[in-house]
């Protein structure tokens, strides 16, 4: 048979954190900043 | 005038081959030789698999983009190198067998100046019987592999709707495998899948890996910089894990499929089969079966190429323990290490060594998770390798040498976790570098403030829009060479 594993230890995200992942403003300005450290990123990688 | 030819029309070879032909004149040709007439953004395959993209969204034809670009194609299988040329045809040259219905199983010689060998991977189902379509598992490798995907998860959703129970299991079909970035995104889009139709209690989702811990993704785990902190991959993964109820069966090499039933055996020996109703396994990969031949038409393949397939490049391939693996291992040419006209780019060049952690069973079964080679160094590597190229048609032995090492580049990822404007979800992480350097960074090897991981809806955006940034590119668009790789 199988052995599957679980992981009751791993920290669950709080009702907050889940909601924030949806709001659409708070989702607006992590888009802003998440295409920043995208660009910062691409310009370490071309030489 | 020269005659660059570049094997394969993947991200690193039609990066290549455009960058290639605008830094040129008209006068010095640039040829493309791949098998297949599609383009296929490879990382939108995942929603292919569970229904949410079409082909048509996922791919184009390559041939009208070539004849606009003024780049040779040719729809054909390379088959054998003669970087010396051969006693019918003294010049380099490739050998090929065409794959264009209009001229099929014909075989031509291709001469050239300088050759980029870009035929990313073998889809090596073969390792593990039963394995793949043609056997009893799925596959989202290709689009086409993908749409038939879709169409099973849809009977799986059928049966879920009827009130039978199915278990799913999604993952590496081998001990060897890359691309657990590509697993990872199956599993949870399918899970959101099952949410949104009201029907995943009654499903259990399974996640099978070759990797010793989650979140190791095949680069020996990272470490997120957050607000002061270190946030190992692991706990970042095993989270997502937790928060979405999916079970994992862990440092796994999967040994055979049989109808409804996958054998697997873990790093501590123990063996163990999880039957499922619907199994998603990616294969291993190898090189493209391409043979090389010196000019008495010896066979050289094993000068030119390591055992699985891809070719030697300017690597250090002497075998050390994990413990003395350095950064410095790694290419910065991507150069034949026996020919100076040829280069590997992407996923073709054989990489020194892995970067996670191999590990053997008391069987002695090796569960070694392969480096990933994803499509943004592919990119970089593809330009870098066109540009040395540019460099030599211009300049001769003088031109500049362009270096993209994957040890001073830094890859942005987004794993999707869900398909929708709204309720969609991914993970968007960021890593510098890709290749560990403890030497510069310290025993975890990279630079936490740039290495970083979140999740939410603003990551799904993100994967959208490169969805349609990259096929923009690689239609070679007004202005296309403005977006980077």
């Amino acid at each position: 048979m199988s052995d599957l594993t679980t992981f009751p230890n791993a920290p669950l995200p709080t009702d907050a954190q889940v909601r924030a992942r949806s709001n659409l403003f708070i989702q607006a300005a992590r888009f802003a900043v998440l295409n920043i450290k995208m660009i910062v990123m691409v310009t370490k990688g071309h030489h | 005038m020269t005659r660059t030819v570049i094997l394969g029309a993947g991200i690193a070879g039609h990066t290549a081959a455009l960058h290639l032909r605008r830094m040129v004149g008209k006068e010095h040709d640039v040829v493309v030789v791949a098998p297949n007439s599609q383009w296929n953004w490879i990382p939108s395959n995942i929603w292919v698999g569970v229904g949410q993209m079409t082909v048509k969204q996922v791919t184009f034809p390559l041939a009208p983009i070539y004849a606009r670009k003024g780049i040779e194609f040719h729809q054909a299988l390379a088959t054998e190198l003669h970087p010396e040329g051969s006693a019918d045809l003294p010049t380099p040259h490739v050998t090929v067998r065409y794959t264009d219905p209009a001229r099929a199983d014909e075989v031509a010689q291709l001469e050239y100046d300088f050759l980029i060998n870009a035929t990313g991977p073998k889809l090596n189902f073969g390792a593990t019987p039963g394995l793949g379509p043609d056997g009893h598992t799925w596959s989202v490798c290709t689009a086409g592999h993908a749409t038939e995907t879709a169409k099973a998860f849809e009977s799986v959703l059928a049966n879920l709707k009827r009130g039978q129970h199915q278990t799913l299991l999604i993952g590496m079909g081998h001990g060897t495998c890359t691309c657990q970035g590509a697993a990872f995104e199956y599993t949870f889009n399918v899970e959101h899948e099952l949410v949104k139709e009201g029907v995943r209690d009654k499903a259990e989702v399974i996640y099978i890996t070759n990797e010793s811990q989650l979140g190791d993704f095949g680069m020996d785990g990272m470490n997120f910089g957050h607000k002061g902190d270190v946030v190992p991959s692991q706990m970042f993964t095993e989270s997502l894990f937790q928060e979405r109820g999916v079970k994992a069966i862990m440092s796994a090499h999967v040994e055979k499929v049989e109808p409804g039933v996958a054998f697997y055996e873990q790093v501590d020996g123990t063996k163990g089969e999880q039957p499922f109703d619907f199994a998603m396994l990616l294969p291993p990969f190898r090189g493209a079966d391409l043979k090389a031949f010196d000019k008495e038409g010896g066979d050289i393949t094993g000068e030119v190429f390591a055992p699985s397939g891809f070719m030697k490049v300017d690597a250090d391939y002497s075998p050390k323990p994990y413990e003395e693996w350095k950064a410095s291992d790694w290419p910065r040419t991507y150069q034949s290490a026996k020919y100076d006209n040829v280069w590997a780019a992407g996923i073709a060049f054989a990489p020194p060594h892995q970067m996670s952690r191999p590990r053997t069973s008391p069987n002695g079964t090796v569960i070694a998770p392969a480096p990933p080679r994803t499509g943004m160094p592919s990119g970089v590597i593809g330009r870098a390798v066109a540009q040395t190229i540019a460099g030599r048609i211009k300049h001769g032995s003088e031109g500049k040498v362009h270096t993209a090492s994957m040890a001073d580049m830094g890859a942005a990822c987004i794993a999707s976790a869900g398909k929708g404007w709204r309720t969609g979800q991914a993970a968007a992480m960021t890593v510098f570098p890709i290749i560990p350097d403890k030497e510069k960074y310290g025993e975890m090897g990279r630079d936490v403030k740039e290495t970083y991981g979140e999740i939410g809806l603003s990551a799904h955006w993100m994967k959208v829009m490169l969805h349609y940034l990259f096929i923009y590119k690689a239609k070679a668009r007004p202005l296309w060479f403005l977006i980077p790789e």
